[in-house]
């Protein structure tokens, strides 16, 4: 009986150490440099920062960003699509090391991922049915229901709680009373329901703005209504606690910006520089 | 004989009006078919993914064969564990299918996938997804081969006994060869069912069938298109499904007249 509790416990502890093993400073920089392989991930229907092209590759914004990153640190890329809530759910357990995935840095997220640099700003803007005039402000929707994607920055917006966690970061004003937040498992099915018309099932939908013009330039359903809500920076993402990797990506980053890689990406795209 | 054709002409008519109904229901989204034909060798997995892995139907097949065999596997253990009067057995196997048969599947999948690393474990996501598909998968079909088991008559049991057979005999023998052929219509179901729920390892990033079907409709506004598309192949896999199970159950009626 006591030789199997302290076996029990051995197990423990080895299991606990081993936990701890693969979280130490410099483990991700180790393994990318020993490795060769640096692995990332992005979402896969995410137009124009990243989804799947007619050759069945991953492609776009973010996509070019991670392979201008792998070509930089000198090593293969790999990209992996998990869905967006294991993404963010942190604790990759040595998985991944790098997400370039259009991430906002919120409270919660800032909990369990670091965000070392900043790599492109898009708005957040209100989208409305194409054939809606009424809408004309957020204020505008008082009582009326407003889809967002599950889990997004955009539903702590409407829940008046979103503290964006970067430096420098304009925190978003609240200019609206009471807002019904429908909240979608996916924002295809959001915007769906925004094409049956407006209050058939929601009467608006909040985005970013570059997704939303890709979206109402490919569909010809929506319109963006009035002035962005508020700005949106985008981060670099990775698993917590590499101090040493954080700074290396930074480096990365700021280098692809000086040398004009990531301005050249974002014209290829977005048709306009958004990095600065 | 003349009877039965008539009768089957009538089933006929009726599964085509069935059929004409849904097409109509379907046609009526003013869809983009060229777009969803376009892609569909892409979800018939005759490219390989960006890795160079296999893609679509394929993966789906691939996670579904290794997850059967395993749940068939853990869900006959279960089941003579649920019959067993050995109190450890009957408590494992008893608080195993509680747990797998009363927790959501995609719980199940993150458990193993995300819970698993914290113990300093990480398994890709293919075992992952294989590993949940199976417990699952195994927890039901424990309840069906135990209660084909239980379906045999007591008689069975008491024969054997008095040709002199061991317990393990008698259940090898006799009863389990008879419990199978009650077994098979839901463990067929069963499989059609994985089929189906193997779409949640998507999860995970695997590009199964339902994840390309998404992600292409995602990626250009032709999310209805795709999953029409999904659907229906999902439904031609079921059908093949059904009449190997036809099959297999008029072969094992035939030896059961003999």
């Amino acid at each position: 009986m006591f030789q199997r509790q302290t076996k029990i416990t051995n197990t423990i502890a080895a299991l606990a150490l081993l936990a701890a093993s693969h979280s130490h400073a410099g483990a991700t920089l180790d393994h990318v440099q020993k490795s060769g392989v640096l692995r990332g991930v992005l979402l896969e229907s995410y137009p124009p920062f990243s989804f799947l092209n007619s050759k069945n590759q991953l492609d776009g914004f973010d996509v070019d960003v991670a392979k201008a990153v792998a070509k930089k640190l000198g090593v293969k890329l790999k990209l992996d699509t998990p869905s967006w809530e294991v993404i963010a759910a942190g604790k990759w357990g040595a998985r991944w090391d790098i997400c370039i995935c259009s991430m906002t840095p919120n409270k919660e997220r800032a909990q369990v991922l670091d965000f070392p640099a900043f790599y492109y700003n898009s708005p957040a803007v209100l989208i409305a049915n194409v054939a809606d005039k009424k809408t004309s402000s957020i204020k505008s929707l008082e009582g009326k229901k407003i889809a967002v994607q599950q889990g997004s920055s955009y539903e702590s917006y409407l829940q008046k709680k979103l503290t964006i966690e970067a430096p420098n970061a304009v925190q978003p004003a609240y200019p609206f009373n009471k807002v019904v937040i429908a909240p979608y498992d996916n924002e295809e099915l959001a915007f769906q329901d925004l094409a049956l018309g407006a209050g058939k099932r929601v009467d608006a939908v909040i985005s970013n703005l570059v997704t939303a013009n890709e979206r109402i330039s490919k569909t010809g359903k929506f319109r963006i209504v009035g002035s962005p809500l508020y700005q949106e920076p985008n981060w670099v993402a990775v698993d917590k606690g590499d101090a040493q990797w954080n700074a290396r990506v930074k480096q990365v980053i700021s280098e692809l910006k000086k040398d004009g890689t990531l301005s050249a990406i974002s014209k290829k795209w977005i048709g306009s520089d958004i990095t600065n | 004989m003349k009877l039965e054709n008539r009768f089957r002409l009538q089933v006929g008519l009726v599964m085509l009006c069935l059929l004409g109904g849904f097409v109509w229901f379907v046609q009526a989204f003013g869809l983009d078919y060229q777009f969803a034909l376009s892609k569909l060798p892409l979800l018939a997995g005759l490219e390989l993914s960006p890795e160079g892995f296999i893609q679509g139907i394929p993966l789906t097949l691939l996670l579904c064969l290794l997850s059967t065999v395993l749940a068939v596997a853990i869900g006959m253990l279960s089941a003579l564990g649920r019959l067993s009067s050995n109190p450890l057995l009957y408590g494992l196997a008893t608080f195993y299918n509680s747990f797998f048969k009363g927790t959501p599947l995609l719980v199940q999948i993150l458990l193993i996938y995300l819970g698993l690393p914290q113990l300093g474990v990480v398994p890709t996501a293919i075992p992952s997804g294989v590993a949940a598909l199976a417990l699952c998968y195994g927890a039901y079909l424990s309840e069906v081969f135990r209660s084909a088991i239980l379906s045999i008559h007591r008689g069975q049991w008491d024969a054997g006994k008095a040709l002199g057979l061991r317990p393990h005999a008698i259940m090898r023998h006799i009863i389990l060869p008879q419990a199978m052929k009650v077994a098979v219509p839901p463990t067929f179901s069963m499989f059609i069912s994985m089929l189906k729920d193997s779409s949640l390892v998507s999860v995970m990033g695997l590009w199964e069938l339902m994840f390309l079907a998404q992600s292409y409709g995602r990626s250009a506004y032709r999310y209805m298109e795709m999953l029409l598309t999904a659907a229906i192949l999902y439904w031609l896999l079921s059908i093949v499904l059904e009449l190997f199970q036809h099959r297999l159950e008029q072969k094992l009626s035939v030896s059961a007249r003999r």
